[in-house]
């Protein structure tokens, strides 16, 4: 390392704005956070600058314990659902022509032009009482009263799947893509099914991209609060919304900064875990 | 060398700057009168008319914040501005500032228009400082036709007819403040185990929530969301333009108020212009032009039959509370309460 430097004292100083950036944005503000989150609550906004364990120790009375049962509850039904229309769509989209491939791809980017905030505004007007979706069922006789769908569970978890579905999406596009068909081919020769070569070649290879659709969605899902809001009519309450109003409304700082050290173990924790179970070392394309 | 001329003709365009100045404020002998208020509190036309029957010039300088207003005011030590408006809240930090000047009822021939029901509050509980000019209250609003209960006060909402049907505003205060009106305690209990006990009653209305929210909470009872709702005051009357045909509740049990007041700073300059415009906003016809402007609830009773009726606050309300800063220990139990509300709503 040392030899190096001295050779190309030029190649430190290229990286150097990187270090700096990182150190300033990345690390500063986390060891800031933590340290907030050993510190005491004053009157109003204020923060006292004295280590206390309160912050933690509030963490586990009941109603925010369940916060956190219910963040991790929706993330995981959340990545499930994307996983299980993700991974296909993005197979059989790598499966398509070229010109096909382009075109889907513009139609999943097409979205992304508008902000996600007012994207889900556009959901209440297809789930409210006198909607699109009741308006579409009572028409066709299928339900006599309109349905309570909006400001509901099922109503948020249709928000996360929607929002963070083209992330899965486009991470197994990229690894089914890049995959190598004659591999498949050769398990075919070998005599394996169609079903066994999907499940001990394809599925394998593509691992790491739907490891990283699942990591791209899982984590947001945490802390997607708005969406609750939005959707769930600010019934759901989610680990993002205690720190949110720990934040505003609260002022509570050092509460939320507890919160926020708690989750980011915790979301670690999972992907750890995950990356344990999948023996998968790299993501795909990140990292 | 260029770096010396530029900096010499800034010198220049600097003094220039400053004697231009100094040549304004000696001519503005002429009346005039400094307001100090919030952007588009008075209608142009209400100016105007001031302007053209008393010959003396308005300069309406804006703030954006209340405190804003008040560090201004404090910089000034109560001088450049002759009339100020400010939040309930914050005209206790004003009046405790020493920062308000002793109004001279004398000078005021129309202040007996003032709606009792906004005075003696706890900014000014002799009420002499302020004068109220608008008020924010928190109200239900239902729909009749799809409620089949009479809705009077705050406890009817625990109803169980209501189930998965009430739409509210997300201030945890005004919403405890009117679970603890019920309990027939103050909006601004500091007893912990007191606001415990309200949290535990305000758990108990979760199965009639439908939906919490803070911007546009009246959608919701306009597009069939729900058919109660606890709303601001700019959303009642977003809501009753929309349909008229809405139940407007003043709850029995008392309301939660916030209201705006004018004071004249201690070092005022122009005190006599000062009173001279604060008696004419207090005059019926022109209050109702501001309030119908502002959509506030009318604070002159001489005004209510002039005002858009959906602003005046019927005689039958006699309480009103304003809700107020309480000690870090109940603001705590506020917003826990707050959590354990919102997560068995759902």
């Amino acid at each position: 390392m040392e030899k190096k430097r001295k050779k190309k004292p030029g190649l430190f100083l290229t990286v150097l704005p990187l270090y700096v950036f990182t150190i300033c944005f990345v690390v500063g503000p986390l060891l800031y956070m933590i340290a907030l989150s050993f510190a005491t609550n004053g009157n109003g906004s204020d923060t006292i600058w004295r280590f206390t364990l309160d912050n933690y120790k509030k963490i586990g009375e009941p109603v925010y314990l369940e916060s956190f049962v219910q963040s991790f509850q929706l993330a995981i039904t959340s990545t499930v659902l994307i996983m299980l229309m993700g991974y296909p769509f993005g197979y059989f989209m790598a499966k398509l022509s070229e010109k096909g491939k382009k075109r889907m791809m513009l139609l999943i980017m097409i979205p992304f032009w508008t902000s996600s905030l007012i994207r889900m505004y556009g959901w209440i007007i297809i789930l409210q009482a006198k909607g699109v979706l009741n308006g579409i069922l009572m028409k066709l006789g299928l339900i006599q009263e309109p349905l309570k769908i909006l400001y509901s569970y099922p109503a948020v978890v249709v928000g996360m799947v929607y929002a963070l579905l083209p992330f899965m999406i486009l991470s197994v596009y990229s690894s089914v893509e890049k995959m190598d068909w004659s591999l498949v081919e050769a398990a075919r020769d070998l005599g394996a099914g169609r079903a066994r070569a999907f499940f001990d070649v394809t599925l394998k290879l593509t691992l790491p991209g739907l490891l990283t659709g699942v990591i791209l969605t899982f984590i947001p899902s945490m802390g997607l609060f708005f969406i609750a809001d939005i959707l769930g009519g600010n019934k759901i309450v989610l680990v993002g919304n205690v720190i949110q109003d720990q934040v505003t409304r609260g002022s509570n700082w050092p509460f939320a900064a507890a919160l926020a050290v708690v989750l980011m173990i915790l979301t670690s924790l999972m992907i750890w875990l995950y990356r344990k179970i999948t023996h998968v070392k790299d993501l795909e394309g990140f990292f | 060398m260029k770096k010396k001329i530029i900096a010499g003709i800034l010198c220049a365009a600097l003094g220039a700057t400053m004697l231009a100045g100094c040549g304004e404020s000696k001519e503005e002998n002429n009346k005039e009168l400094v307001l100090y208020t919030w952007e588009g509190l008075f209608p142009q036309e209400v100016l105007d008319s001031f302007e053209e029957e008393t010959g003396i010039r308005i300069i309406n300088s804006n703030f954006d914040s209340n405190e804003t207003m008040f560090e201004k005011v404090q910089q000034a030590d109560g001088g450049d501005y002759d009339v100020v408006i400010g939040d309930d809240y914050i005209i206790e930090q004003v009046v405790n500032a020493d920062l308000a000047q002793e109004l001279d009822k004398g000078k005021l021939d129309n202040y007996k228009n003032i709606n009792p029901l906004y005075q003696s509050q706890f900014y000014d509980p002799e009420n002499k400082y302020t004068i109220p000019h608008g008020a924010g209250i928190p109200l239900i609003v239902y729909d009749p036709e799809q409620v089949d209960i009479d809705i009077k006060g705050y406890a009817d909402l625990w109803d169980e007819s209501l189930e998965d049907q009430i739409a509210t505003i997300a201030s945890y205060r005004a919403v405890e403040g009117m679970v603890l009106l019920t309990m027939g305690k103050s909006m601004n209990e500091e007893d912990p185990e007191v606001i415990k006990e309200a949290g535990e009653k305000l758990k108990e209305l979760a199965p009639n929530i439908r939906m919490i929210q803070d911007t546009n909470t009246q959608n919701a009872l306009l597009n069939g969301e729900a058919s109660v709702a606890i709303l601001y005051t700019s959303q009642v009357i977003a809501a009753l333009q929309e349909n008229p045909d809405l139940e407007v509740v003043y709850p029995e049990e008392g309301l939660g108020f916030g209201i705006m007041n004018f004071f004249i700073p201690k070092n005022a300059p122009d005190t006599e212009e000062a009173y001279q415009f604060l008696n004419y906003i207090l005059e019926p016809e022109v209050a109702a032009e501001c309030f119908d402007f502002v959509g506030y609830y009318c604070t002159n009773k001489a005004a209510d039959d002039l005002v858009n009726p959906d602003l005046v606050v019927p005689d039958s309300v006699t309480k009103g509370e304003i809700i107020q800063n309480v000690s870090t220990e109940a603001e705590e139990v506020y917003n826990q309460n707050w959590t354990e509300f919102k997560a068995a709503c759902d």
